[in-house]
Order: C-alpha cells, then sequence, then structure tokens
C-alpha cells in the first residue's frame, strides 16, 4: 500500500511551503552558515592572538640540581630574546623554598629541573618527579611555554653533544625540521590532504548535527502548535494520527534537505569557483575548497545516514511532542531525545582522529549514535562493506521500531491535554495503542 | 431499507476508572437531523470520537453508512469538533483548500468550492488574508466552510453553535439545513436542550455516560403521555397550592409550566386560578418539553437530576 495519499501528500506541501516561506527560513539559511564562517575565523583570530601574548619579556630563573644544563639553557633563553630578559642559574632549591619565594623573587618563571635531566629514564614521562618543573605566578600562555620547551631541548642538546665531545653547534639548527602533511591516496591513485579531509568531515557532521537537532524541535513545536489551537481534532478525524505524523515528519525533513541542498550549492559554487572572495577567506584559513572531491558513492551513503537519522530522531520527537502540551515542557521533555543525538557529535572529534579504532567502528554502528559516527568514516577511511551494511540495517530497523513506538504514542497522545504525561502513562498508551 | 447513516451497538469506552460511555446503541437514518442530547461531561464527544474513529472503543460495533472501516469512509463525513482550531498563519483559501485535500478533493475543485463559499459568507475579499488577521466571527465561518467544503454525505457537528456569534447561528443553521434537505445527514450535540427541541426530527438523550431516551421527537413527547399546562399570570401563585391537584410545577420566568395529578382536570386548576384573583395572559395545554421529559428520565435511570441539560443561554 502507498502511504503517500492525497491527504499525506497535502500535510508534507503545507508543512513544507509554510516553513520555506517563513523568514525563518532565509535567516537561517544564510545565517548559519555565515555563523560557522564567522566562528572559524573568530576561532583563528583568537589562536594568532595568544600566539602575539607573549609579546612581552619574561625574567625567567633557571633552578638546575645538576649544575650542566643551566648555562646553556640560561644563553639559549636569552637567545631567543622575546622570551628572557633575564636568565640565572641556581643550586640547590627545593620546590618549597621556590613556591614560596617565587612572589619575592625578581624572577616571572622559575623552571626546576630534575636530578636525571640529562640521562632521564626511559619511561621519563611516567612519573611527576623526573619532569621539568616551570613555577609561574600567573598563567603561561601555550606559546611561552613551548618557547621555554623548545630552548631547554636545545640546551638538552648540547650538553650531550658537548658530552660526545662535540662544542659550538647551533642547536637550532640542529633541531630544526620540517612539518608533515599526510596524504591519503585513495584505490585509484588520487591523493587527499588528511587534513582537509578532517575539517570537511567534521564540519558536515557539524550541519548533519545542527539540522537533526533543529528540526527535531521544530516537529515537537509543531505538533504543539497543533494541539494547542486544536486543530488536531480536525486532522484525526479526516486522516489516521500515524498518517499525520508520517506527513509531519517527511514536510519538515524536505525542509531540512532543501537547505542541505542551497548550501550544497553554495559551497560547490565556492569550490568552482575559488577565486572569490569567501573562496579566497577560507583557502587562507586551510580550506582550499577547490580541492574537495567527494565520490558520488561516498556522498550517497552519508546522505542516507543522514536521512535514515532524520527519520530515526524525528520520529522519537515526535512521540516526545505528543506527550506534551505547552511549549514551557518541551526543552525538559525533549532532552533524553537530545542527549542522544549530543552523545555521539561529542565523540565525532575522536572518531575523526582515529576512525578505525573499535569505539569508533562502535559507535558507526550503533543505530542511535551511527547516523553522526558513520558520516565522518566514511569520509576520511575505508569502511569496511559489512559495517557500513551491518550500520545501515540495524538503523533501518530501529527507524521501523521507533516509528511504530511512536505511532503509537501520537495516536493517544495528540488528543491528551494539560499536565504532561509520566513514563508509566506513555508505556500504557505504547501497549495498548 | 438501505444502512443507516450511522449504527452503534453496545459500544462501551473507559478512562482507567471511569467510565465515559456505556452500552450505548444508536440508530442515525440517512436524511435525518439527529440530536445527541446531555450535560457537559455525558458522554457526546466520545460518543462522536467514537463514530469518527478518532478514538477506539473499548467494546461494542461501530458503522457508517454500512461500513465497519470508517477510514472509507471519511471523505462522506464532515466534522465539526467542539473544539475547533486553525493554522494561524496560513491564508484563508489555503487554509479551505488544504481541508478539501484532507477529505481527498483535488486542488482545482477544492479552490473553486472554496471560493464559492467564501463568496456565500461574504468573505471573499479575505481569501488572501492570513488566518490570524481574521475576527473571531470570521475564524468561526471558516472553520465551518472548512467542515462542509467537500458536501459530506453525513455532517457531525459537536456544539455547533456554543459561543458562536448570533449572526453566524443563524445563517449555520441555513446552512446545515440546505445540506440536509440535498440529502445530507446530520448528527448534532449539544447540551442546550431547546436547539435540539427546535431543530431536530429525532433525538438521543445521553446522562452520565448512559443512553436515557431516544427516538423521533414526537414519538417521545407522545410517550411521555400527559399534558402539561403552561400559564402566564400576574399576581399570587397560591393557587398552584394545590396538593390534590398540581404534582409539579416549573418556573420558567415568564411562564410556569404545571404538571396535574393523575386524571385531575385541568379545568380545576383554570377555576382556582380566576377565582384567586390573578390576572391570566396565558392558560394553554402543552405537551412536555424534552428538557422536562429529560429530566424524568435521568431521574428514572438513577442518575442524578443535577447532571440535568442547562437552560438556553438567553439569546
Amino acid at each position: 500500500m502507498n502511504p503517500f495519499t492525497r491527504k499525506v501528500r497535502a500535510v508534507i506541501r503545507r508543512e513544507f511551503m509554510q516553513r520555506v516561506r517563513s523568514k525563518w527560513f532565509l535567516v537561517s539559511t544564510l545565517g548559519i552558515p555565515a555563523l560557522m564562517i564567522g566562528l572559524v575565523f573568530l576561532a583563528g583570530f583568537f589562536v594568532t592572538q595568544s600566539e602575539d601574548d607573549t609579546g612581552a619579556t619574561a625574567t625567567v630563573g633557571v633552578v638546575d640540581p645538576t649544575g650542566r644544563v643551566a648555562g646553556f639553557l640560561v644563553e639559549e633563553l636569552l637567545a631567543d630574546s622575546v622570551l628572557a630578559s633575564r636568565a640565572d642559574a641556581f643550586e640547590g632549591s627545593t620546590e618549597a623554598e621556590i613556591r614560596a619565594g617565587l612572589s619575592e623573587s625578581p624572577y616571572d618563571l622559575l623552571l626546576l629541573l630534575p636530578e636525571e635531566i640529562v640521562e632521564p629514564p626511559e619511561d621519563v614521562d611516567r612519573g611527576r618527579t623526573d619532569r621539568a618543573r616551570l613555577f609561574a605566578l600567573d598563567n603561561v600562555p601555550g606559546a611561552r611555554e613551548r618557547q621555554v620547551r623548545d630552548a631547554l631541548s636545545r640546551a638538552l642538546l648540547r650538553v650531550r653533544l658537548a658530552d660526545a665531545g662535540v662544542e659550538d653547534v647551533d642547536a637550532e639548527a640542529l633541531l630544526r625540521t620540517a612539518p608533515i602533511s599526510v596524504v591519503n591516496v585513495t584505490e585509484t591513485g588520487e591523493a587527499r590532504s588528511q587534513e582537509l579531509y578532517q575539517v570537511i568531515s567534521f564540519v558536515i557532521d557539524f550541519l548533519f548535527y545542527m539540522v537533526l537537532l533543529i528540526y527535531g524541535q521544530m516537529i515537537i513545536r509543531s505538533i504543539i502548535e497543533e494541539k494547542s489551537s486544536d486543530i488536531v481534532e480536525v486532522m484525526v478525524s479526516s486522516l489516521r494520527p500515524w498518517e499525520l505524523m508520517l506527513g509531519k515528519i517527511i514536510g519538515v525533513g524536505a525542509v531540512g534537505l532543501a537547505q542541505l541542498a542551497v548550501w550544497g550549492v553554495v559551497i560547490g559554487l565556492a569550490a568552482l569557483f575559488g577565486l572569490t572572495s569567501a573562496g579566497a577567506a577560507l583557502a587562507e584559513a586551510g580550506l582550499d575548497l577547490s580541492a574537495i572531491a567527494l565520490p558520488w558513492d561516498t556522498t550517497l551513503l552519508v546522505l542516507l545516514f543522514l536521512v535514515l537519522g532524520y527519520l530515526l530522531y524525528a520520529g522519537l520527537f515526535a512521540g516526545t511532542g505528543a506527550t506534551i502540551s505547552s511549549e514551557s515542557d518541551a526543552q525538559q521533555a525533549a532532552l533524553p531525545v537530545t542527549m542522544l543525538i549530543v552523545v555521539p557529535f561529542i565523540a565525532v572529534q575522536g572518531i575523526i582522529q582515529s576512525p578505525n579504532s573499535v569505539w569508533a567502528v562502535v559507535f558507526s554502528l550503533v543505530p542511535f549514535f551511527s547516523p553522526l559516527a558513520m558520516p565522518p568514516r566514511l569520509m576520511i577511511t575505508s569502511v569496511p562493506a559489512w559495517q557500513i551494511a551491518a550500520s545501515i540495517l540495524l538503523l533501518v530497523a530501529c527507524v521501523l521500531g521507533a516509528a511504530w513506538v511512536a505511532g503509537r504514542i501520537y495516536r493517544v497522545g495528540i488528543l491528551m491535554k494539560g499536565q504532561r504525561a509520566n513514563l508509566p502513562e506513555v508505556l500504557r498508551w505504547v501497549r495498548h495503542g | 431499507m438501505s444502512a443507516p447513516a450511522i449504527r452503534l451497538r453496545g459500544v462501551s469506552k473507559r478512562y482507567g476508572r471511569k467510565t465515559a460511555i456505556r452500552n450505548l446503541d444508536l440508530d442515525v437514518p440517512v436524511g435525518s437531523i439527529y440530536g445527541l442530547i446531555g450535560p457537559n461531561g455525558a458522554g457526546k464527544t466520545t460518543s462522536l470520537r467514537i463514530i469518527l474513529d478518532i478514538i477506539g472503543a473499548d467494546e461494542g460495533e461501530v458503522a457508517v453508512f454500512g461500513s465497519h472501516d470508517i477510514e472509507a469512509q471519511r471523505a462522506r463525513i464532515g466534522y465539526l469538533p467542539e473544539e475547533r482550531g486553525l493554522y494561524a498563519k496560513m491564508s484563508v483559501i489555503e487554509h479551505l483548500v488544504f481541508f478539501g485535500e484532507l477529505k481527498g478533493m483535488d486542488r482545482r475543485s477544492a479552490r473553486r468550492e472554496a471560493a464559492e463559499g467564501l463568496e456565500r459568507v461574504g468573505l471573499a475579499e479575505e481569501a488572501d488574508d492570513k488566518i490570524e488577521s481574521l475576527s473571531k466571527g470570521m475564524a468561526q465561518k471558516v472553520q465551518f466552510l472548512a467542515t462542509i467544503l467537500h458536501h459530506p454525505d453525513l455532517l457531525i457537528l459537536d456544539e455547533p453553535f456554543s459561543g458562536l456569534d448570533p449572526i453566524n447561528v443563524d445563517l449555520f443553521k441555513t446552512m446545515v439545513l440546505e445540506r440536509q434537505r440535498e440529502g445530507a445527514t446530520l448528527l448534532f450535540s449539544t447540551h442546550m436542550i431547546e436547539d435540539a427541541e427546535r431543530l431536530c426530527e429525532r433525538v438521543c438523550m445521553i446522562a452520565g455516560a448512559q443512553k436515557v431516551l431516544d427516538g423521533r421527537v414526537a414519538d417521545v413527547k407522545a410517550a411521555a403521555g400527559r399534558n402539561e399546562i403552561a400559564i402566564s399570570f400576574e399576581g399570587s401563585s397560591s393557587f398552584l397550592d394545590a396538593p390534590g391537584l398540581v404534582e409539579r410545577v416549573a418556573d420558567h420566568g415568564r411562564y410556569v409550566e404545571v404538571r396535574l395529578v393523575e386524571g385531575a382536570d385541568p379545568q380545576e386548576l383554570l377555576r382556582r386560578a380566576v377565582e384567586s384573583n390573578v390576572r391570566l395572559s396565558r392558560f394553554e395545554l402543552v405537551s412536555p418539553s424534552l428538557r422536562e421529559i429529560f429530566i424524568e428520565k435521568a431521574t428514572a435511570a438513577g442518575v442524578s437530576p443535577e447532571d440535568a441539560p442547562e437552560e438556553e443561554a438567553a439569546a
């Protein structure tokens, strides 16, 4: 039986047209990408700012129990003229003395080196005692910490080379290295930048995350509106509750797809005309859009996960919406479903870093998490076919199950008014429909 | 004989421990005007929702036009619930076309019917206005048009006249009766018993979740048997204080309705009235009102008379 009867199509069209024609659609379609780009630049701005934040010089004291490193270290610290206006070496100060005396001392920073600094044990990072410690009265910016660390590396290199009989070296030049850029090579031999694809897959996943949350909330609001404006009874006298729910979910989802399509076209155009100012600005931020090439099959799979994920969460949100009557209950009632979306999104960063780790695989198989966990894997690694198949099968089964449960809750719930239904009551609706 | 428009057999519905309707039988013949009467909370809305398959009955059978598949009959039914809403952000014409589509009309004919209907109720100019910009009376007209747009064979109206402005009451009555004359069946619920008495051929009375009376209004009145006397007068009502003669007096303000003791002669009461020097402006033998019958039946069925339907609000 074709569920898309004239009635359901009418509901879909109404839900779609009402939203696409609204001011909200225009604002959010333009606003969300603008917001994202704005955030990227803002984040970049702050990082750049903090790099510059080390501008003022600091006085650094070095406490070296071995007496072998401090000399070189002070030299290296002073050579990095930005860093130290003054670096002195002491012997024998204990940590307690340093902590007690730092505020009285002329130093902004005091670096305490461990006994084994020159010949550290192999598991040097394990214990706290064999670490060098930098005492400071105030927050030490990341860039400053790095400068101290680099100076220490150079000093240690010089100490060890001196032990081997090599004097007068330019440690900075000796340690100079080249940054590594990982290039993933596809089966057909195309090269693609791993970093770029990580960024791209995160951005796309973020958009999905927004779409799931925004459109899920929209379904709840739309149900509450029908309840509170007393229109729902006329509706269910004309079509079955599940038809109404289906029409609503498809109609609202179509708005989401339309919005994604607009964004896709904009990004596509920007990629085609990489010379536009937006493209240039993005390229500056490390996003060379013209280098993106997602194969069609991957793109379709990714979209499939989005659509299935949307259907799953939309069903859950619809069931939730049917149990409440007021906008003020909506946030609280939707929280469990919202958490199901937030949890995989938190994991996404880790999944992008190591897309083939055990838990990344697990997340991309578990139905409630897979809509957000699988797409980044599809985009940045080659996922075994069985995992894709299993994930889709589980997800489809879960979508059908959720639709069944939500439909039963919906059927009873939409005619309920007043107080929010509690859990035992909702479970009774599910059992008796 | 063709199947009745609506047929209920032994329909019951409970909400938790509360019984909404118990063992209801109902036959609404095709083309009739049927009133479902009862006080608020008697089970009228529940019964209508069961007929429409909006909620399922716990027990019993429901058939509309002889079919148990209500879903298949939806396009033939027009339903105006007591709580009726509209989508605030849609335009009037969009709204009507949408509801026409829900009833299986194609967009073109829905648009045509909607335009004609709006013309008829004087809202042609407002066709492209948003619902939220309409006055309450205008919104009522749109709700009503949406109910009858698809020319339903069965109109089910839940408290159709409550909350309407008086002009709309007349307009709706006219339009409903027009539909009925064209062959449509009309079932409506009301807690205003006088409404039903004026409009209906048949009534079903519900009190305390059960049916207390059902049938043609004329038959119901004839079966009630004893006549009553409506009296309007100026002066002391002491002549009504006659235990051997008068069984009960119902004061309706401008007149009183008097029931005599079984076998008593109305002439006797007239004589007492004349002797007591009141000025009579009316002394009329009337059949009992539905209201009187309802109270009697409800009491007999063990339902508190407190549950009696309300007086019609003074218009």
